[in-house]
């Protein structure tokens, strides 16, 4: 009787420790989510700065304010009817040397702990880049075994923080940035997105790279241009503007969208729209000397002319809109390189992977000081305009 | 008590065996492990040259165990080389077996504590599966096999989406130049490619469960086979995926790789999370495998009843597990675990199979 009863009472006592559930089990309701992270230099809140005029502190030097925006922080249905909707996000902030400290901060003054399951987006402001590096700030956010890797990264000309408030109250602006990327289909002024696996690959690499840049004005947040960030150093070098990344874009094959708007021979504005474009990065080793061979390959139509004058059916004058469109092409690209070899020289187009990848023994040479050596290189670049359309308006 | 007449497998379950044995917690570290033995995104070549020279010796291990059907290395190894340093060598591939079942059971738990179950306690996660493993264990190499094909098909098709979802992240960039640095760091990233294949030495022992011990070859070469395979996809999706600078920086680069990206609007937003509870089953099927192996060695070596040394085992088991103080000692544990198997499972079959050409063949002696 005892045999058989054991194994029984064995068994019931198990299935009641296993039936109360999941043993680290956390509520949703009771954590709050957070769906992006601001970095900015440090700059005390006024909550901390009357806090810290009582004395309410902890050792820390104040590098860095660390933003987190958290959502929902009210269930629906709950909002009182008439007056102003109430903000569907909360913006906490906190100040320190540590984001992991400032993040554990956050729990002395808030009821529920953050979690970072859903962190979308990293916004770092230019002036903290300036000061720490992209290694010294990404640490935490790469250790944590909460946040993805595939969270993007922008970076901010203004304080990061105010790219993660928006004037319209419907909506959570760390989501409306994240899908604000989808804009690249249309425009290649809208970078790529680097996500964390990514910048995580650029930094070990000790490569330069560029980020999508965000202007806030008035509210609204734009994307424009983009950030450079020195490969050696991890600082914040400069930025290019709109038209210099939609050509790294262009020249990086990230992107076959965009337009291209050039002025013809009476100064009528005409504007090209981009079907399809390849671009090929060709190393030439001669002796120690590397260079380049760049060709930009593109097709599209003529979307837009203001000029009435214009005879669109004749190859005579196909040719010379090619031919304008393919000088402003030019210029906008031999600008972009200028910046790039001359300013900031740093290589954040591909032409490193292209040497290593065609010459590999002779990147292992140069690929320690490679920036260097690229800003010294000589590029050719050829262009190849078509256009083999002129849309469903001939006039 | 009863014998069980049908502890035998068939060709197909002693592929699966082999596949379940070898395929493990080596998938979710090898990207690592190799780039950084490598430094250039040729570790794939190493991965593949791996498998080769892995698959030459897996023949030869069958090659060898087929000249005493019916016998398991820990019964032939005696023969061979007489009684007491065949009981030696055995002992050591027992302690062997022992310290990679626990091995895997601890990087089962390492890798759910740190991304699934935060603050469970590491007990609670390696005890049930020790107990729920020892009763598999308990029902004989036939239950073990049925178990094992269960969860191949399951594991495979969830780990072949996840590689297929992971294309959006692939650049065929990534894994160029090859052997842009010569050969050499392909052959040094050999010494870390055989650590996940360490556990082929189930050979010795599964041949003599088969029905039909004539299609041991083939079945051990496709059993070997599959996780060369699926070794070579990891590399090459996860170096193409994420390249090799982030696959050296990252614990988990395989899970890091998954973690890379979201697909919304499909049934999992997030793979990683099907992807490591099916892997979890995985990794007991590759523990289930070395404690079936151990506690088989023993009874065999010291004629003790296999059920008495099963029980015997697990708290054994569970010490072993919990040996490795933090997750770098896990890691360096896998090393010593690698370069051991190199002498192993290089050196036993080799040295058996030339001291039993001299004896027979040399010597004329009837073994």
């Amino acid at each position: 009787m005892c045999r058989r009863l054991m194994p029984l009472i064995l068994c019931l006592f198990l299935l009641t420790v296993t039936q109360s559930g999941c043993w680290s089990s956390k509520e949703i309701e009771d954590l709050a989510l957070y769906t992006g992270l601001a970095l900015d230099t440090g700059k005390l809140t006024k909550a901390e700065q009357e806090l810290e005029e009582q004395g309410v502190t902890y050792s820390k030097r104040d590098k860095v304010t660390a933003t987190v925006q958290i959502v929902p922080v009210k269930t629906p249905g709950m909002e009182k009817k008439g007056g102003p909707q109430p903000l569907h996000y909360l913006n906490i902030s906190g100040t320190g040397d540590s984001v992991f400290e400032i993040f554990r901060q956050y729990s002395i003054r808030n009821e529920r702990p953050i979690v970072g399951h859903h962190l979308k987006i990293i916004v770092v402001s230019t002036e903290l880049l300036k000061r720490q590096s992209m290694e010294q700030l990404m640490d935490f956010v790469l250790r944590d075994n909460d946040i993805r890797p595939s969270t993007m990264v922008f970076i901010s000309q203004s304080r990061a923080e105010e790219t993660l408030v928006s004037k319209r109250t419907d909506e959570i602006p760390s989501f409306h940035l994240r899908d604000m990327i989808q804009g690249q289909k249309r425009t290649s002024k809208v970078m790529k997105p680097v996500i964390l696996s990514e910048l995580d690959a650029l930094m070990h690499a000790k490569r330069s790279y560029a980020l999508q840049n965000l202007v806030t004005a008035d509210g609204e947040t734009e994307f424009t241009g983009a950030a450079v960030v020195k490969g050696d150093t991890g600082h914040w070098i400069g930025t290019l503007s709109q038209e210099d990344t939609e050509c790294l874009s262009w020249l990086t094959n990230k992107s076959k969208a965009g337009a291209i708007k050039a002025y013809d021979q009476d100064n009528e504005p005409m504007t090209y729209e981009m079907k399809d474009m390849k671009s090929k990065i060709k190393a030439r080793i001669d002796g120690d000397d590397i260079s380049f061979d760049v060709s930009i390959k593109t097709e599209g139509r003529l979307i837009e002319t203001w000029n009435s004058s214009s005879d669109a059916d004749s190859t005579e004058y196909t040719e010379k809109v090619e031919h304008i469109f393919g000088a402003k092409l030019e210029k906008m690209t031999e600008k972009m390189m200028e910046k790039l070899q001359k300013e900031y020289k740093a290589d954040v187009a591909g032409f490193g992977d292209a040497l290593s990848i065609q010459y590999p023994r002779v990147w292992k040479k140069v690929q320690d000081h490679w920036d260097d050596t690229f800003s010294r290189s000589k590029i050719n670049i050829k262009y190849d305009l078509k256009i083999n359309d002129f849309g469903s308006f001939t006039e | 008590m009863f014998t069980r007449t049908d502890d035998r497998i068939t060709a197909t379950q002693a592929a699966v065996f082999l596949n379940n044995t070898v395929l493990g917690a080596g998938i979710l570290t090898l990207p690592r492990s190799v780039s950084e033995a490598v430094k250039t995104p040729d570790s794939w070549l190493s991965v593949l040259l791996g498998g080769v020279i892995v698959m030459a010796v897996v023949t030869l291990m069958v090659k060898i165990s087929q000249q005493f059907p019916g016998k398991t290395i820990f019964q032939y190894a005696g023969t061979i080389v007489g009684r007491v340093p065949g009981a030696f060598l055995c002992l050591l591939l027992i302690i062997y077996f022992l310290i990679i079942a626990g091995f895997e059971i601890r990087s089962l738990a390492e890798v759910t504590l740190f991304f699934l179950l935060e603050g469970t306690p590491i007990w609670a996660i390696i005890l049930p599966f020790i107990w729920v493993g020892s009763y598999l264990v308990y029902g004989g190499i036939n239950a073990i096999a049925r178990v094992f094909q269960i969860i191949f098909p399951i594991s495979i098709m969830i780990l072949l989406i996840c590689y297929g979802f992971s294309l959006r992240l692939f650049d065929i960039n990534n894994l160029r130049p090859v052997l842009g640095s010569g050969i050499l760091p392909v052959l040094s990233g050999l010494k870390s490619t055989v650590l996940v294949y360490t556990g082929c030495e189930v050979v010795m022992t599964l041949v003599a469960f088969m029905q039909q011990p004539r299609q041991a070859v083939k079945a051990m070469l496709v059993g070997i086979g599959i996780p060369i395979g699926l070794y070579l996809l990891t590399v090459v999706m996860v170096i193409g995926g994420v390249s090799i600078d982030s696959a050296i920086t990252s614990t988990w680069p395989t899970i890091d790789l998954i973690r890379s990206f979201e697909i919304p609007g499909f049934l999992f937003e997030r793979m990683e999370f099907p992807l490591m509870v099916i892997w979890l089953m995985q990794m007991f099927c590759n523990f289930c495998s070395f404690f079936f192996q151990a506690s088989l060695g023993i009874s065999q070596i010291f004629r003790l009843r296999v059920h008495t040394v099963i029980y015997l085992l697990v708290p054994v088991i569970f010490i072993s597990t919990m040996v490795p103080k933090s997750v770098n000692e896990l890691f360096s544990l896998g090393d010593m675990i690698g370069k051991a198997g190199i002498v192993l499972f290089l050196l036993i079959p080799l040295m058996l199979s030339v001291i039993w050409l001299i004896r027979t063949k040399g010597l004329k002696q009837h073994v």
